[in-house]
């Protein structure tokens, strides 16, 4: 118990640690508002430049960047219009009115503190649930670890992008990309097409740095000529009259915001789109109509993504499964430093889920600190022009790229990945269920594999088991319905429903 | 109530059958791991992947039946012309020749030399001139560079 306390103030107490995560909730707020920059981003570009430090202070910079880049998206969408990251979309359904109306400060004000609350109950979440689902995970099965995946790549194919079929393309080509290589049990070359040089694989942080680095870049030369509209910002810090009064809808917020985070390749984006709606339809008195500047459509959404925090690091710490597109590149950077993601990590390496608890706690705290102030400088910086941020994108990509493994090839790969990337983005597809499809794609085929030879490689016996176990049954039931869900089927039996 | 109607980009369809060319070629090279089908080895897993690409681009291509073609478009060399128009824009295809070359550049220039003028040449080329300020920013950014990677960093730079 006291080991665990002290692992849980780790991060609290040691001065280089507390300096690390203050300047990563602080960088983070910058990444997260200024359009073109993105978490994952800078997540992925810092993993090439932390991998040889010690692990916590790896981790600090990685969770304060994360939990301030989640919550500095929503600035921009407030002042600017612009959601500064994917999860702050929503937020400027009613922050930029909110702004426009001259509200501004107060908004930005109260999204602080609702970021904070939301990142806290997440936190609190993660803490209480976690534990107990690593026990509950050193029971399943590969096939359920098969189940679990094909669930989560399932899921983020069908939340994310146009259509399903592009999102289950994009995990598949991402699945693909992640085994080219040699395999690992039986030594034989895969996908690579007869060169020897990819007999190693590619590296995933080489394809994360092109797709979310290069990628965007390219994307962001359509918005050059974009100028934002400034906004005066006075009054940042709400009243407790305020807080008090929206409490009630955070905490609710907050809730579906872990429970979306923590689903296997959800993220902040999608749970900040479900407690948008469920503030609408549950609020029967807006302070303004919803998308006119209600301070209840700005409270939701803004809740819900720092909520999502904790909660993806629930699946990712539990069962070594990313709940979103960062810690996707978190349990990269994990694997990196020797650790093992998944149940055994409480079991190994105890003291990295205190810490990391720890440390998301005390992000938030250093997000509440940095949210209410800065304001002035804050607004100069975020209007650095893309005429400088995007070269220095590309700059930044050769030097994450390179520092991996001194290789000039992984650079040339990471620019084909960032022109691939771009082409995709163009026509629709979404950059994060293809990094999700890199980092699980060798963890299905492992775990397909496992199942497989468990049961004598018996096609027949395979099906059987993934529907005669009370959990395989479970998680094949709802895989099930995710696909009927976005089928014709679904309409014709809705239609039936209401009929009778 | 009138039904939103999705409608195809310039260039989407044959970006789309692109991805079905490259789902096939996924395909042989997944199912020449093995020499055949198998349901446990090392091939089987790429293999199911590769007609799960086959599959998903399939619908993709098969879900354009549904969209309607971009109003502005009026032929298919007029198709041609607009996705020309909005993707080779002349700042686009500037930064792709000059990011190739820089990336080339850095073997045989140093890194140092070969990402100032990269940098110096994108800043003056996208702030249509003022060289001295474009100048200053680019030796800055590299100083920044310099002082981040190798002295906090500490990772080999090219």
């Amino acid at each position: 118990m006291s080991d665990t306390f002290s692992y849980l103030l780790m991060a609290w107490l040691d001065p280089g640690l507390l300096g690390l995560t203050a300047l990563g909730v602080l960088a983070g707020i910058y990444i997260g508002a200024i359009p073109g920059l993105s978490v994952t981003m800078a997540v992925s570009i810092l993993i090439s430049f932390t991998f040889a430090w010690d692990i916590n202070n790896a981790l600090a910079l990685m969770v304060g960047i994360y939990v301030g880049g989640v919550y500095g998206g929503s600035r921009t969408a407030i002042l600017l219009n612009i959601p500064g990251a994917p999860s702050a979309v929503v937020t400027a359904f009613d922050g930029y009115p909110l702004a426009q109306r001259g509200e501004a400060g107060r908004a930005i004000g109260l999204s602080t503190v609702m970021s904070v609350i939301g990142g806290l109950i997440g936190v609190a979440v993660l803490a209480g649930t976690a534990p107990h689902l690593a026990d509950l995970a050193l029971q399943f099965a590969p096939r359920d670890y098969f189940l679990i995946a094909i669930l989560g790549l399932l899921l983020v194919s069908s939340l994310s992008g146009k259509s399903l079929a592009r999102g289950i393309f994009s995990v598949a080509l991402g699945a693909t990309i992640g085994l080219v290589g040699m395999d690992m049990v039986t030594a034989q070359p895969r996908l690579t097409m007869g060169s020897m040089e990819l007999l190693g694989g590619i590296h995933y942080v080489v394809v994360m740095i092109g797709l979310f680095g290069v990628a965007e870049a390219f994307y962001q030369l359509h918005n050059m000529a974009k100028v934002p509209v400034k906004q005066n910002v006075s009054k940042i810090v709400p009243p407790l009259s305020m807080v008090l009064k929206f409490l009630p809808l955070s905490i609710r917020t907050s809730i579906i915001g872990v429970v979306v985070g923590a689903l296997p390749g959800t993220g902040g984006d999608i749970a900040s789109l479900f407690a948008y709606d469920h503030a609408k339809r549950t609020v029967k008195n807006p302070s303004a109509p919803f998308g006119e500047g209600a301070y209840e459509g700005l409270v939701a959404p803004e809740t819900a993504n720092n909520a999502a925090v904790g909660g993806a690091y629930v699946p990712m710490l539990t069962l070594g499964m990313p709940g979103d597109a960062v810690t996707a590149v978190i349990i990269g950077a994990l694997v990196i430093h020797g650790l093992n993601p998944g149940p055994m990590l409480m079991i190994e390496t105890p003291h990295i889920f205190w810490f990391t608890v720890g440390n998301l706690a005390l992000a938030n705290i250093f997000l509440l600190v940095f949210g209410l102030t800065g304001i002035k400088i804050f607004s100069k910086v975020v209007e650095i022009p893309k005429a400088i941020l995007i070269p220095l994108i590309l700059v930044l990509c050769v030097v994450g790229t390179y520092s991996l493994n001194s290789s000039m090839t992984e650079v040339y790969w990471m620019l084909g990945f960032g022109i691939l990337g771009y082409w995709l983005k163009v026509f629709g597809f979404q950059m994060g269920p293809i990094i999700l499809g890199v980092i699980l794609g060798p963890l299905l085929d492992e775990s397909y594999r496992q199942a497989m030879s468990s049961v004598g490689d018996r096609g027949g016996d395979f099906i059987l088991a993934l529907v005669a176990n009370p959990l395989s049954l479970v998680l094949t039931s709802v895989i099930t319905l995710v696909l009927l869900s976005n089928t014709p089927l679904k309409g014709w039996l809705v239609g039936r429903f209401q009929r009778n | 109530m009138s039904k939103n109607i999705e409608r195809v980009q310039a260039g989407e369809k044959v970006f789309d059958w692109l991805l079905l060319l490259f789902s096939v070629g996924v395909f042989f090279e997944a199912f020449r791991i093995d020499g055949g089908l198998r349901l446990n080895s090392a091939g089987s897993f790429p293999v199911g992947l590769a007609l799960v690409m086959l599959a998903s681009s399939g619908a993709i291509l098969f879900s354009h039946r549904r969209k309607q073609r971009d109003p502005r478009i009026r032929s298919a060399l007029h198709e041609i012309q607009v996705f020309l128009n909005e993707h080779f824009q002349p700042h686009i295809v500037v930064f792709s020749i000059v990011s190739v070359i820089y990336l080339a550049a850095i073997i045989w220039a140093s890194f140092y030399v070969s990402t100032f003028i990269f940098l110096a040449a994108m800043f003056i080329y996208y702030r249509q001139g003022k060289i001295i300020s474009s100048l200053i920013i680019a030796s800055l950014a590299i100083a920044v560079i310099y002082v981040l990677f190798t002295m906090v960093f500490r990772v080999y730079l090219p």
